[in-house]
């Protein structure tokens, strides 16, 4: 019977630190990301190759993303936007590792994830608004509106950590349950599904993501319009 | 439920560390290969659209100087044009004054020839007359030949001016009497008497034979000519039919 994934065994104890598989899981992605960063930072040419031009797709697909919804330059997000994507899609695609079970399926990594994004919304915010220019948003359309605005942040955050945990735990737990009742081979349509499932909910955080620190950055989502006329341009 | 607190911060320490990796090792070489390529093909560009003006600047000049030469090609044509037609003219003028003087000298040759002609026309007109004359005088009898013309000699003397008649054998000088043939004793005492009386005086003479005369007598001096013969009527009708001719050619 497949256990549950709201509790996690320690695999092994690093002095008083108890290393779970989600971190062993994600010490992998995180070898593999960097290798293959390596790789490509080693063969990078004006002149790109298949591999090349398939992670210059993908690094513009999210700039372009973070274009369109910060209106901004994508810069200094991209590192942002881009690793929660990246990790997030490898990680829920991990699954299909006989054996893995991707580190999203936990909430503990979903949280690190939401919470990342959140500090990083503060962060933004106050690099570009200023400490009393952000905080001033949360008085947005009036005082009155401080206490909800700020039980907004923390129910957002929630609300990515629940999502991304509920579709990638019930994919595993379903496929799981699945594979303990019918055999080897039925689950592959349900790991398809999952492929799919995964790749969605990557791009649902990421834009989640994106959508939050534009929210931040521009004070209620609502762009300059000298910098809407700086990304029209480009 | 139960939230693993170490796994929680372990995740959110490697999602840290795992962000700065992929911005130093993935994102940011591939933002700034994509820009080199871009600032390259900008480049590349830039260089086309220079390479496009300049194309278009020497187009243009050389269709400049086309049109150059064109204007050039044309000048040396209208010039040549001009010469050729100053070249002409001056060699039509030329040839027509060649013309003009060759047509003169032929004129003239050919009135000369003409002229030529006409006076040989007019030698043969007078030997045939004088020939067609003395063989139709053959036929008459020899005393034809000068009694005819003794009265007609005499009538000459009488039309001559006073003066001249006067200088007729002055001083006992002798006139010579020219006939066609010797004459007789009877015929110069014929031809005395009807000199003397034309003259009123005596008038002595010599005779002379010029069988040119046909038939008829003449008289010379030095300064006067009394003829009467068919040789000197012959001549004029001869110098008549010819002066008609020429009035009729003209």
């Amino acid at each position: 019977m497949t256990r549950s994934p709201l509790i996690l065994e320690p695999l092994f104890m690093i002095g008083p630190v108890p290393i779970t598989r989600p971190v062993v899981t994600t010490w992998a992605i995180m070898a593999v990301l960097t290798l293959f960063g390596l790789l490509l930072r080693a063969h990078l040419a004006n002149r790109p190759g298949k591999l090349q031009s398939a992670a210059e797709l993908v690094t513009e697909a999210i700039d372009h993303q973070i274009s369109e919804v910060l209106q901004r330059d994508p810069a200094p997000y991209r590192a942002l936007v881009g690793t929660v994507f990246l990790f997030i899609l490898v990680a829920n695609w991990s699954s299909l590792m006989p054996g893995t079970e991707p580190p999203t399926a936990t909430l503990e990594t979903d949280a690190a994830l939401a919470l990342i994004v959140l500090a990083s919304t503060i962060w933004f915010g106050i690099r570009v608004q200023g400490v009393a220019g952000y905080f001033a948003t949360f008085a947005q359309p009036s005082w009155a509106m401080i206490p909800l605005n700020l039980l907004e942040q923390i129910t957002r955050a929630f609300s990515m950590i629940v999502r991304l945990f509920g579709n990638i735990m019930s994919g595993v737990f379903v496929v799981g349950i699945v594979l303990s009742l019918a055999g080897l081979l039925v689950p592959i349509p349900l790991m398809a599904l999952d492929l799919l499932t995964g790749a969605v909910q990557a791009y649902i955080f990421a834009i989640l993501s994106c959508v939050f620190i534009g929210a931040a950055v521009n004070g209620e989502n609502d762009p300059p319009q000298d910098e809407h006329r700086k990304w029209d341009t480009t | 439920m139960r939230i693993d607190w170490w796994t929680l911060g372990l995740q959110a320490i490697n999602l840290l560390v795992l962000m700065w990796i992929l911005s130093r090792f993935l994102f940011r070489p591939i933002a700034q290969i994509i820009a080199q390529r871009q600032a390259a093909a900008d480049s590349i560009l830039n260089e086309a659209k220079s390479a496009q003006e300049k194309a278009e600047a020497a187009e243009q000049q050389a269709h400049k100087m086309a049109d150059d030469a064109a204007a050039a090609r044309q000048g040396l044509i209208d010039a040549a044009t001009g010469e050729a037609e100053k070249e002409k003219q001056a060699l039509l003028s030329a040839a027509r004054a060649e013309a003009d003087t060759l047509r003169n000298t032929a004129r003239k040759e050919a009135e000369r020839i003409r002229q030529s002609e006409a006076a040989l026309a007019e030698d043969r007109a007078s030997r045939l007359a004088v020939d067609i004359t003395a063989r139709l005088f053959e036929r008459l009898p020899p005393e034809a030949r000068i009694d005819g013309f003794i009265d007609g000699l005499a009538d000459g003397l009488v039309k001559l001016p006073q003066t001249t008649r006067d200088e007729l054998g002055a001083a006992g000088s002798r006139v010579t009497l020219k006939a066609s043939r010797a004459l007789s004793k009877a015929e110069e005492q014929s031809i005395h008497t009807a000199l003397t009386k034309a003259l009123g005086r005596d008038l002595a003479f010599t005779v002379a034979i010029d069988p040119s005369l046909i038939a008829g007598l003449e008289i010379e001096t030095e300064h006067a000519a009394v003829r009467n013969s068919f040789r000197n009527d012959l001549n004029r009708v001869v110098h008549t039919l010819t002066e008609r001719g020429d009035s009729k050619d003209a």
